[in-house]
């Protein structure tokens, strides 16, 4: 009966115009978004390809110079785009892409793709993740919303249960007939875009693991999704009726909710302005050792531990440049005040994700959404990974600068200029994003929501079918 | 094969069916005249197991259709007036879902020979249901209960709307299952298709079975004049 089912149902969809013309449509769309997301992340890439290499050799050739001037005159970090961006772009267009490095000051990712924009970036873009998110679930609602409803209009319900049908059996059948198309586009789409991230450059992290396991994740929303469609549909008494609660479902799940979600986070845990962080981060260093101010009390408490510590009568002599090491200490002490502020920034933003993950149980999208971009290395929490590791490089580069006017000069020389063969020294800056089994234990619980999607949308469709 | 012992529906104070007792045995064809309302549809539906009864009970090939709602659907088939089968499906492919649906495997030739059994036009077989008129369909809806190899037949008014040439394909395909050893109960508003073929005619009124004739044993004027008789109209009757 269930195979029987499918295979009808199959056939009806297949010789119905309305769905042919909306599959090919969504095919279409499917096929231009990864091309345009394709070529996008080629482009990002080349640049980024040639902004690292130039900026390292403006770095490494930089010539004869008094490192903390090198430390000011800084260095970047470039956020390459990774190859699952090409599914999702999640939060890379607003996020920067390159963050400067230099003594003293953290600073945020600059140049970001939606900087870049006119207002009309405002309408979005045609991506797969858009594509993945909101087209299909608007599919699954157009092939499904009559599912029921049109054995009930068309009369046939009543032939059919006179021939004993099975209630689980039929459903069955119909929730197959439903899948079928969304499986083949879905698998199409990522079919495609597997084989065209194989064949560019994508740094060694493209992987058909982390692939998979976004095709996964987004075959539990669309199962979701049609759960809900047929439920609806198994409830209504029309297909007009059916398909405007199923629009609704969609408006409130893939629009209403995110933003409302957003709006809550925002507003339940709101991060500081701009000018409040910054007029913090000052404060706070401010009350520390600051390496350009000689007089200071901090820098005159440093100067009588030190003098203690090796013995001596004066700073001259010291067997390393008392500037130097003043600057390195100055260095050590922003960056703990820069991770004092940021980890309130993180932390607020743990706290918008529960949040989040708190409204996520009035829509799939939102754990479909925070799991594809986390897979993809598109979310908030890798864009905060990469500028740790950034600002974890800042940190060595800085000692690894001041260390060296410390060692190879005397105090009170600021006319020391480092070798030019110096600054190859300097690691170059890499990032490895996180792996996909870190991923998926940081997304423990948007696994357990959308499960827990799964579990009860396949519960109340099976019983509320059950006395059909 | 059917049998209804004093079978009661009512919607609240309103009697639908009222104490009826039927017993229509294998091979036999049970019409049930009526006006609109009479109770021909009620008991159809109850039979069916689609509503329950308010007292009374009914039985399907020995079985209890309250206490046994899915193994009583296996031995009967059902035609309601309009039958609706899924338009985009050709005839072959509709008969192979029902059949299906009922449990039975047929082979594309066998279901072929199925719908020639139930007088459907080879012609017509590959042909999708959209283009298909009433009577065709209802050849259809007889081809879905040969396949099922149904004990028992329940049909609701099947010819009405049918014209003459396709109203006697219809009465000549449910002879030929009642040779087969067929229970068919069809309502019906069609005196002349009823004496046609029907080995039992009862005439039911305001949920009540008013009288019961042996198809040979009356005449079609007599049926006509009883059957006005038995509506009050009697100014007809003369």
């Amino acid at each position: 009966m269930i195979s029987k089912t499918f295979v009808k149902e199959t056939k009806e969809l297949l010789r119905e115009g309305r769905v042919r013309i909306a599959v090919v449509i969504v095919l279409l769309l499917t096929g231009v978004a990864v091309w345009i997301s394709a070529r996008h992340y080629q482009n990002v890439n080349e640049q980024y390809e040639v902004a690292k290499t130039t900026e390292r050799a403006v770095w490494d050739n930089q010539g004869e110079k008094n490192p903390h001037s090198a430390a000011h005159y800084g260095t970047y970090a470039f956020k390459p785009k990774y190859p699952l961006s090409l599914v999702d772009q999640g939060v890379d267009k607003f996020a920067g892409t390159s963050i400067f490095l230099e003594a003293h000051n953290r600073n945020e990712a600059q140049f970001s793709a939606a900087a870049d924009q006119t207002a009309l970036a405002r309408f979005g873009d045609l991506t797969p993740d858009f594509i993945l998110l909101f087209i299909i679930p608007l599919l699954i609602i157009l092939l499904g919303y009559n599912s029921f409803t049109k054995e009930r209009e068309m009369g046939t319900l009543t032939l059919l249960k006179s021939q004993g049908i099975s209630n689980w059996k039929w459903l069955l059948g119909k929730w197959m007939a439903l899948f079928l198309p969304v499986l083949v586009i879905t698998t199409v789409l990522f079919l495609v875009a597997g084989l065209l991230l194989g064949n560019l450059s994508d740094f060694g992290v493209f992987s058909w693991s982390s692939l998979l396991m976004m095709y996964l994740v987004y075959l539990g929303y669309y199962i979701i999704f049609i759960n809900i469609v047929l439920l609806i549909s198994s409830k209504m008494k029309k297909s007009g009726i059916s398909l405007v609660v199923s629009l609704c479902i969609w408006i409130i799940a893939c629009l209403a909710a995110p933003k409302a979600a957003s709006n809550i986070a925002e507003n339940k845990h709101p991060y500081p302005t701009r000018q409040e962080f910054a007029a913090n981060v000052l404060k706070d260093k401010k009350q520390g050792l600051d390496g350009h101010n000689p007089w200071s009390k901090e820098t005159k408490l440093l100067e009588e531990e030190v003098l203690r510590e090796y013995g001596v009568d004066s700073l001259h002599q010291l067997p390393f440049n008392f500037d130097g090491y003043r600057m390195q200490k100055s260095e050590e002490h922003e960056a703990e005040v820069y991770v004092k502020h940021y980890n309130y920034l993180k932390d607020q933003y743990a706290q918008q994700a529960k949040v989040y993950r708190g409204l996520a149980a009035i829509s799939p999208y939102l754990p479909t959404r925070f799991l594809s971009m986390a897979i993809a290395n598109t979310d908030y929490a890798t864009h905060w990974d990469f500028a740790d590791a950034a600002e974890e490089y800042r940190v060595a580069t800085q000692k690894f600068l001041n260390d060296n006017f410390a060692v190879n000069s005397e105090y009170g020389n600021w006319s020391y200029q480092a070798d030019a063969d110096f600054w190859k020294g300097l690691p170059v800056f890499e990032y490895d994003p996180p792996e996909l089994k870190t991923t998926l234990e940081s997304n423990a619980s948007n696994l357990m929501v959308m499960g827990g999607w799964l579990l009860g949308s396949f519960g109340l469709l099976l019983f509320t079918t059950k006395n059909f | 094969m059917i049998i209804t012992n004093n079978l009661t529906k009512k919607y609240g104070e309103q009697i639908a069916l009222d104490h009826l007792n039927l017993n229509v045995k294998e091979g036999e064809i049970y019409c049930l005249l009526g006006a609109n309302g009479a109770g021909k549809t009620t008991t159809i539906n109850l039979l069916l197991g689609f509503i329950t009864p308010t007292s009374g009970s009914a039985f399907i090939n020995q079985l209890d259709v309250q206490e046994n709602p899915k193994a009583t659907k296996r031995f009967l088939a059902y035609i309601p007036e309009n039958l609706m089968l899924y338009p985009n499906l050709t005839a072959v492919e509709n008969l192979d879902y029902f059949s299906g649906i009922a449990g039975k495997t047929l082979s594309r030739s066998d279901l072929k020979i199925v719908l020639e059994e139930a007088g459907l036009q080879s012609e017509a077989f590959e042909n999708r249901i959209s283009t298909f008129s009433k009577g065709m369909r209802q050849k259809v809806g007889i081809a879905i209960a040969l396949a099922k190899e149904a004990k028992v037949l329940l049909l609701d008014e099947p010819t009405s709307g049918l014209d003459p040439k396709a109203s006697n394909e219809f009465g000549v395909v449910l002879q030929k299952l009642r040779e087969k050893g067929v229970a068919t109960l069809m309502a019906t508003h069609d005196l002349f298709r009823a004496k046609e073929v029907a080995t039992q005619i009862g005439i039911m009124k305001d949920g009540q079975l008013k009288q019961q004739f042996a198809g040979h044993d009356i005449t079609l004027p007599e049926l006509e004049k009883a059957y006005l008789s038995t509506m009050d109209y009697k100014e007809l009757v003369s």
